[in-house]
């Protein structure tokens, strides 16, 4: 069980600036998810914090020891890979022990700590098996039962799930983070994946061109994005957003665009006649025939539990996700309402939130 | 798909075994020809199929009498054409320069598909060009080094000789193999708290047995069949049997039975390795434990 800690880390491969001075501090049992767009390199970071790449500049640090120079089977970490990197000429029994016979642990002891770790995993009857006599999820379970075995400070994903089915991925999501509640290890888990960030993480960082956008929970990830960025890659439709500007009616606080009026909090922070990019996301956007943001449907998009209405409003492009019964046709007028509370606003220079 | 007719089909068939037939037959007449009499043998018009068989030619050539000889006719194990050791020879020396470069092959290529160092690329570049120069032009001046350091005429020269001029295509067919192991197995492993050592022997050599096994059978063969270094850098300490061959021709006439049954024969330990290691070969092509 340890603390991790990130000081001005830096990463470049030759010119290519891939992590710029970033600081992160990571508590003991909790799992963070490093989540971001290919190439924003989140699983630079997490190959730095098991040392299968080097540092450029800055520290990494677990429980207060710096671990620059530390090789990758001192730092008692564990990592599950992408591909799994199971050894394929042994057998799930020998890949789970390989750690443990390194270590060179009596073979009483190997094999019960293997046969726990099975258990734990549903495993034990394919404990004899080679690697490509697994299906995908079996395969999965047993480089996680590698990693388990070893009592590690550190578990270490590295997009575990994307090589799954749907169903199997959303099966498995459940199943790392119960482990994670009765291992109380901490983990570092990398994704692009924004459902597995939102569902399994106690704490997201999300990264974008190496640096850190914003390190929240999910929860405040998803109501208070910090930036526009932040806001736009969490949530699925993608939150719409609207350009205009500040005006203030009578006093109170309105967001203004092409002739669209929103009504803004009273004690919203903006000041009137600034530019700003108003987001809205589409599951707050609530059919209302009185409601201010007026528009003609141009395309439904059903998900089953959900209808997702692209619309167009004054010359933008917007979606609203409404319940199934809707049914209205292409071409019909529709208007809808949102809390004040729920609109967020941005610098249009910055793209912070304001 | 494509849907074939009877008479496409009916071609088909009858151009792969012309084609079949046209790579055998050399080989069947060869093989035929160590199991015939020397009248047999000068026939004209040629007797492909009717001959009267014989095992004298094999006789002579490795000393074992299957009573087609008399005792007397040629000295038993001592004649001109007792060949028996040089076979001999011929498999100490393959088997011997496949061990020695298949050894240092692994090694050499493992590093250079896993491990970083500066020049890497040139390195790999360099091996490759040993490859691109003649043995001839190498012949000549192995001979004098050969002779100055006293590996002239020894089998150990000559598996050394050989395993070098295997080494290239060695190291780079088995670099291939090991690139082609994806590295997190390695990083996997190094977390693991492995030495790169314990990967190369416990991981990646059971992982690349196939590939190993193929680099060993060309390696193998390569050293079977090789004549300029043998003919240079031997006098009568040993030969091989390439360069053994050539001493059926006699100024008496060329000993055509002799040479066709000491050819036959030497088909046959290349071809018994290539079996022994055909199970490996298979699953070098197969190798799906990895989802990729």
């Amino acid at each position: 069980m340890a603390n991790v800690t990130y000081s001005r880390v830096c990463k470049n491969f030759g010119s290519v600036k891939v992590i710029d001075e970033l600081s992160l501090e990571i508590k003991d049992d909790t799992f963070v998810v490093l989540l971001g767009a290919s190439g924003c390199g989140k699983t630079t970071l997490l190959r730095m914090t098991a040392g299968l790449e080097t540092i450029t500049n800055g520290e990494i640090s677990i429980n207060g020891v710096r671990m620059n120079e530390v090789h990758p089977r001192d730092r008692n970490i564990a990592m599950v890979f992408q591909n799994y990197a199971l050894y394929p000429t042994m057998s799930v029994f020998e890949n789970i022990a390989f750690s443990l016979e390194i270590k060179k642990l009596g073979r009483e002891e190997i094999k019960k700590r293997v046969e726990e770790t099975a258990a734990i995993l549903n495993l034990t009857d394919y404990l004899h098996r080679q690697p490509k006599e697994l299906s995908g999820g079996q395969r999965q379970r047993a480089a996680m039962g590698r990693a388990m075995v070893r009592d590690a400070d550190v578990f270490l994903f590295d997009e575990p799930l994307s090589n799954l089915d749907a169903k199997l991925r959303a099966h498995m999501r459940v199943e790392i983070r119960q482990l994670h509640d009765r291992l109380k290890a901490t983990t570092i888990y990398v994704t692009h994946d924004q459902v597995e960030a939102m569902t399994m993480a106690d704490q997201i960082v999300l990264m974008r061109n190496g640096i850190i956008e914003q390190t929240a929970s999910p929860d405040e990830l998803y109501n208070r994005p910090a930036s526009k960025f932040a806001a736009d890659f969490v949530g699925t439709p993608s939150m719409n957003f609207l350009e205009g500007s500040i005006e203030s009616h009578n006093g109170a606080p309105c967001f203004s665009n092409k002739g669209l009026q929103l009504p803004l909090p009273p004690d919203c922070p903006a000041k009137a006649g600034q530019a700003v990019i108003c987001g809205l996301r589409p599951t707050d956007l609530h059919p209302d025939e009185n409601g201010p943001i007026k528009g003609v449907l141009r395309f439904r998009e059903k998900t089953g539990a959900e209808t997702n209405l692209h619309f167009s409003s004054m010359d933008n492009h917007l979606i609203a996700t409404t319940s199934r019964d809707q049914e209205i046709g292409i071409g019909a007028n529709i208007a809808f309402s949102i809390d004040a509370r729920r609109i967020h606003l941005f610098d249009k220079n910055s793209e912070r939130r304001i | 798909m494509i849907v074939e007719t009877a008479a496409t089909r009916r071609t088909r068939i009858v151009l792969a075994w012309l084609v079949t037939g046209l790579f055998v037959f050399p080989l069947y007449y060869w093989v035929t020809t160590a199991f015939k009499s020397s009248k047999d043998i000068f026939n004209i018009p040629p007797s492909v199929w009717q001959f009267s068989p014989t095992l004298k030619n094999f006789e002579e050539v490795f000393g074992i009498s299957f009573g087609y000889l008399q005792r007397q006719e040629v000295g038993m194990g001592g004649g001109d054409f007792y060949m028996t050791p040089r076979l001999i020879d011929s498999i100490v020396v393959a088997l011997g320069s496949t061990a020695l470069a298949i050894v240092i092959s692994t090694m050499a290529a493992y590093s250079l598909s896993r491990m970083d160092f500066s020049g890497r690329h040139h390195f790999v570049n360099w091996i490759l060009s040993t490859r691109m120069m003649p043995p001839v032009a190498v012949a000549i001046p192995m001979f004098f080094l050969y002779k100055d350091i006293g590996l002239m005429d020894t089998h150990l020269g000559i598996i050394i000789i050989h395993a070098l001029m295997n080494l290239p295509l060695a190291v780079l067919l088995l670099k291939s193999f090991f690139d082609d192991v994806p590295r997190e197995i390695d990083e996997s492993a190094i977390i693991d708290g492995a030495t790169r050592w314990t990967i190369f022997r416990r991981i990646i050599l059971p992982v690349a047995s196939g590939g190993i096994a193929a680099t060993a059978v060309l390696c193998f063969i390569f050293s079977w069949t090789e004549f300029i270094f043998v003919l240079t850098l031997t006098q009568t300490g040993l030969k091989t049997v390439p360069v053994v061959s050539s001493s059926f021709v006699t100024s008496t006439g060329t000993a055509w039975g002799n040479m066709a049954a000491l050819g036959a024969a030497s088909m046959a330990p290349a071809f018994i390795f290539i079996l022994l290691v055909q199970k490996q070969l298979v699953r070098g092509l197969t190798l799906g434990s990895l989802k990729q």
